[in-house]
């Protein structure tokens, strides 16, 4: 099993002992903890830290979870708190009552701004789930458009196998794909429970 | 935060980039260790319930945190495990009920780190126990008393 597959048969396998499908998740949602922890400005051992204990929560979590469409919101959360919990225990961090103004000491992290960052962070994550949502072909052809040091045209056309003057064309239609998947539209990963709307 | 529709091609284009980028920073480091905490599946096991810990108490993280030490406490039926941290000392104390509250019963403590590393001690005949050198990282307690046993989950120490 690879990170494409609906994360309800993630979730399932994960449960039944596949432990390809929990690498897929782990593969899936990882991006998201370190963007969480990178957000809370953790040091790299903390980081570290805190990562593999949301995972070894998890393991304990995953058949409590009745719903995989909640998984992510359950690692968000999680991961969250543990890294709150471990800058508290570092005493890198004051949670400042709102009506005490004289808490926030120097090295205080500034909560709000982190508030507004993890949202940037779950929009991240929303595309990574949009683009395992597409056909390979497309979000190949995405990913070679991203590529780092830049592909030119005429070898994307080599790779893909499609003429050049075409793949203006479908990065468009795959940019519109990417706007109806599950993820863009806040659908959530995939529906269990026979929900077809 | 504009839509996804409201965003141009090229906007929507560079936003993705950014998302698969934070896809390939991820450490090698990192992912090994969460592929790796799945070897500690177990099915059906019942862990204690984390019943307070002081890193999540605003009224004592207002209070400078780093001058009290970090009080931890898990408890399921019948017994509670209290932990202190103090530096690179766990200082713990077992409380039993019932069943479970005879103290002059050996107890052990052992703490369990997610690459396999044990820690094990006896508590005295007060229930009180210390383990000293332990650094910070995933940590796990198991008490064992009289046949009756306390797993908790994983925390950040």
């Amino acid at each position: 099993m690879d990170a494409t597959h609906p994360l309800a048969d993630l979730v399932r396998a994960a449960r039944e002992g596949d432990s390809s499908a929990w690498d897929a998740i782990v593969e899936r949602f990882l991006p998201l903890v370190d963007a969480i922890a990178r957000r809370h400005r953790l040091s790299e051992a903390d980081g570290d830290d805190v990562s593999q204990t949301v995972w070894l929560r998890l393991v304990e979590h995953l058949d409590e979870l009745r719903e995989p469409a909640a998984l992510p919101g359950w690692i968000r959360t999680t991961a969250r708190n543990e890294c709150l919990r471990v800058l508290a225990a570092r005493g890198r961090v004051r949670l400042v009552d709102p009506q005490d103004d004289t808490g926030l000491g120097l090295d205080a992290v500034e909560l709000d701004v982190a508030d507004e960052e993890l949202l940037a962070a779950e929009r991240r994550q929303l595309l990574r789930e949009a683009l395992d949502e597409l056909p390979a072909a497309r979000r190949e052809l995405l990913l070679l458009l991203l590529a780092d040091p830049p592909v030119g045209y005429e070898a994307i056309s080599e790779r893909l196998g499609i003429p050049i003057g075409s793949i203006g064309p479908t990065r468009a239609r795959a940019l519109d794909q990417l706007r109806r998947t599950r993820a863009l539209k806040g659908i959530g990963p995939e529906l269990v429970g026979g929900d077809t709307r | 935060m504009s839509t996804w529709d409201e965003m141009t091609d090229d906007e929507l284009l560079a936003a993705l980039g950014e998302a698969v980028a934070e896809r390939s920073a991820v450490s090698e480091r990192r992912r090994e260790a969460a592929r790796s905490a799945y070897t500690w599946r177990s099915v059906d096991q019942e862990l204690a319930e984390l019943l307070h810990d002081s890193a999540l108490d605003a009224g004592a993280a207002v209070r400078s945190s780093a001058d009290v030490p970090r009080s931890i406490s898990f408890g399921r039926s019948g017994l509670t495990l209290e932990i202190e941290v103090e530096g690179d000392s766990v200082l713990g104390e077992v409380v039993g009920e019932g069943a479970a509250s005879d103290p002059t019963q050996p107890t052990t403590v052992t703490l369990l780190r997610p690459g396999g590393d044990e820690r094990q001690v006896e508590t005295d005949a007060a229930g009180f126990f210390r383990l000293p050198d332990i650094g910070p990282g995933p940590t796990r307690f198991i008490v064992e008393r009289a046949g009756w046993t306390l797993t908790t989950p994983w925390v950040t120490l």
